[in-house]
């Protein structure tokens, strides 16, 4: 079955593929994400493809899907309720983005999160962490929902940082930036197939993967593939490395890494990391973990969870990511 | 000249000295004295000491801010220094000054300028309040003299009227030769503690042979531990080595990477892509027996044997 899967997953990322070019690597993130269970976060540049990406990811997985877009004026009653005055005059209160779908919802698009307030905030942790709701007297679940948010990281203006909270709820922030490529580039900008989204995304085949069984292919997944004492040793070094860089013997040019990092990488997010690398490990067709497989999905899952000391915190787009590469280069596998 | 300042000074305290009592003092203010040396023969740059004494009652304090600032006070004429000795002596208050002074006039005929005087002010402090005292020093006369005739006799050459340049004495090099010898000696021996520290010219060390090193342990495992701890041994010994030659952690995917980047090993790629898959078989993917068969330690050893000479070659 898990075989049978697989390939499913190879045809989810190729449909995916045909509407988002140059992103190989967010892809085959988003499916790893998928297959976890875990909620992403996208971020990166404007008119990158995020929502197009996300569009396309929706398209393929089936299920239904909602989408709403962060403002500063925005309350958490707004992606509950809808309020309103009927044709007759009459105010009319009726089940809003998020409850519309009721218990099909299984993608939840959050564009520009970094502009709702941290009261919308507090209600997508719950909708993150415990996939339910309490509305119209009663509790709505989601049991295959699964939260998409992108946020442009270029304004700051108006904007709320999310709470740590909140942060560590995502399994993965990926990071999508234009292709490098020259030729991709050359297409992205003439071929006038990529001009018009809607089309674009209509080409992506629907339902590809049975949103519904995802939950318990998931679950499977993370049985299914082994991990060794050797890779326990190895994770668990990395997650030292993470923390304590000096005494791992980490030096980064510039910086004094004894006092670097002031804290993060909690327990929660390193068992999503090991979750994540095992979709991974399965996704390539083994059932044991393997260090490239952690290796893979460590920035992602990780940069997020790692808080340096406010002098630091500024440069955070520099200073972590090359402290997940020097973590790689210093602990030894096996 | 400088050394007749101070027998001028006992000289004029000597003589008779000039006692004033100023008039504006008040009661509290008993007398007022300046002493100066010998009033007559003071040549162009002498420094002449003046002391003023001044008896107070013996609550009355000097009040320092009072005091005249070291500086011009005529055009031909700077006060150089002043010093204070203020003490209670028999009942009273004796407030001492020692004015050093220096005389720039340039005198063509021997006459008597006045130094100007200047004011103080005393003061006794008390519960009841501040009460001051003023006292006006009073000014004091200077005799000066030219150094020589104003009309010299008349000479062919008007470098004669110079006197001649007085001998210096001789300079010996010596202690500066042995200084800077010494000197130089110890900069020689700092540069090269420098260059040992930085692995400069001559102490730039040989790079390790991490492969050899590798080598060694494989052969020292082999022959003491049991078949299985040997092997992982010598996987881990292989691992290192080329930890140590990337420069970092090498996983079996950066094999082409570090291949490209060292290319003396190259050859060695199908040997090293073998060691990579026994090497995840047997520590990831808990099947050291497999991993054992497919890539025995015979091949570890002559892999390493292969490596090592690469590396000696590189």
């Amino acid at each position: 079955m898990l075989t049978d899967w697989r390939a499913a997953a190879a045809r989810f990322e190729a449909e995916v593929a045909k509407a988002v070019v140059g992103q190989e690597r967010a892809i085959r993130l988003v499916t790893i994400a998928i297959f976890a269970r875990g909620h992403v976060m996208l971020e990166g540049d404007v008119g990158v493809g995020k929502t197009t990406l996300l569009r396309a990811v929706a398209r393929a997985l089936g299920g239904a899907y909602e989408r709403v877009e962060g403002t500063v004026d925005m309350m958490p009653t707004d992606l509950i309720y809808h309020t309103y005055l009927g044709p007759d005059g009459r105010p009319r209160v009726d089940p809003g983005p998020v409850l519309a779908r009721a218990e099909d919802l299984s993608v939840f698009f959050f564009n520009e999160i970094n502009r709702a307030r941290p009261q919308v905030h507090a209600l997508l942790l719950r909708l993150m962490a415990e996939r339910s709701v309490q509305a119209f007297g009663r509790t709505y679940t989601f049991p295959n929902l699964q939260v998409f948010a992108d946020r442009n990281r270029v304004e700051r203006e108006e904007t709320f940082e999310l709470p740590a909270a909140a942060r560590d709820r995502f399994l993965m922030e990926i990071g999508l930036e234009a292709p490098r490529d020259a030729a991709v580039r050359r297409t992205l900008v003439f071929d006038p197939r990529f001009h018009d989204t809607d089309a674009l995304v209509g080409a992506v085949a629907e339902g590809v993967l049975d949103h519904a069984r995802i939950g318990g292919i998931a679950a499977a997944i993370q049985h299914a593939v082994r991990a060794e004492p050797s890779i326990e040793a190895y994770v668990v070094a990395l997650w030292d490395a993470l923390v304590r860089p000096a005494e791992a013997g980490i030096r980064l040019p510039g910086l004094d890494t004894a006092t670097l990092v002031q804290g993060g990488a909690s327990p929660r997010g390193v068992a999503f990391l090991v979750r994540a690398a095992r979709v991974r490990a399965w996704l390539e067709g083994r059932d044991w973990l393997v260090p490239e497989d952690v290796r893979a999905v460590f920035t992602e899952v990780m940069a997020h969870r790692v808080f340096l000391e406010p002098v630091h915190e500024l440069q955070r787009g520099a200073i972590v990511p090359a402290l997940c590469r020097a973590a790689f280069e210093t602990v030894p596998a096996p | 000249m400088g050394a007749r300042v101070p027998a001028l000074l006992l000289a004029g305290l000597l003589a008779a000295p000039l006692a004033l009592t100023a008039g504006t003092a008040a009661a509290q203010v008993r007398s007022v004295e300046v002493r100066s040396p010998r009033p007559f023969g003071i040549f162009l740059g002498d420094l002449v000491e003046a002391q003023v004494e001044i008896l107070a009652d013996p609550d009355f304090r000097l009040q320092r801010a009072t005091l005249p600032q070291p500086g011009p006070v005529t055009y031909w004429l700077d006060l150089r220094a002043v010093a204070v000795d203020d003490v209670t002596v028999a009942g009273a208050r004796r407030v001492r000054l020692r004015l050093t002074y220096q005389s720039f006039y340039a005198a063509l005929d021997a006459r008597t300028l006045e130094v100007p005087g200047f004011p103080l002010t005393l003061a006794s402090e008390a519960a009841t309040g501040l009460t001051t005292a003023a006292v006006q020093v009073p000014g004091w006369s200077l005799g000066v003299s030219p150094l020589r005739e104003v009309q010299p006799q008349r000479r062919e050459d008007p470098a004669e009227y110079l006197r001649p340049d007085g001998r210096g004495g001789r300079i010996d090099p010596g202690p500066d030769v042995a200084a800077a010898a010494g000197l130089g000696t110890l900069a020689g021996l700092a540069a090269l503690a420098l260059a040992h520290d930085r692995a400069w010219g001559p102490f730039r060390t040989r790079r390790g042979r991490p492969f050899a090193t590798a080598l060694r342990v494989l052969r020292r495992q082999r022959a003491g531990a049991e078949p299985d701890q040997a092997y992982r041994a010598a996987l881990l010994a292989l691992h290192r080595g080329l930890d140590q030659t990337a420069g970092r952690r090498v996983l079996a995917d950066d094999l082409g990477d570090v291949l490209a980047r060292h290319g003396a090993f190259r050859g060695q790629a199908e040997g090293l892509a073998r060691f990579f898959e026994a090497s995840r078989l047997a520590f990831f993917g808990g099947r050291l027996p497999a991993a054992r068969a497919a890539w025995p330690l015979a091949e570890a050893e002559m892999l390493l044997t292969r490596l090592a000479a690469a590396e000696r070659s590189a």
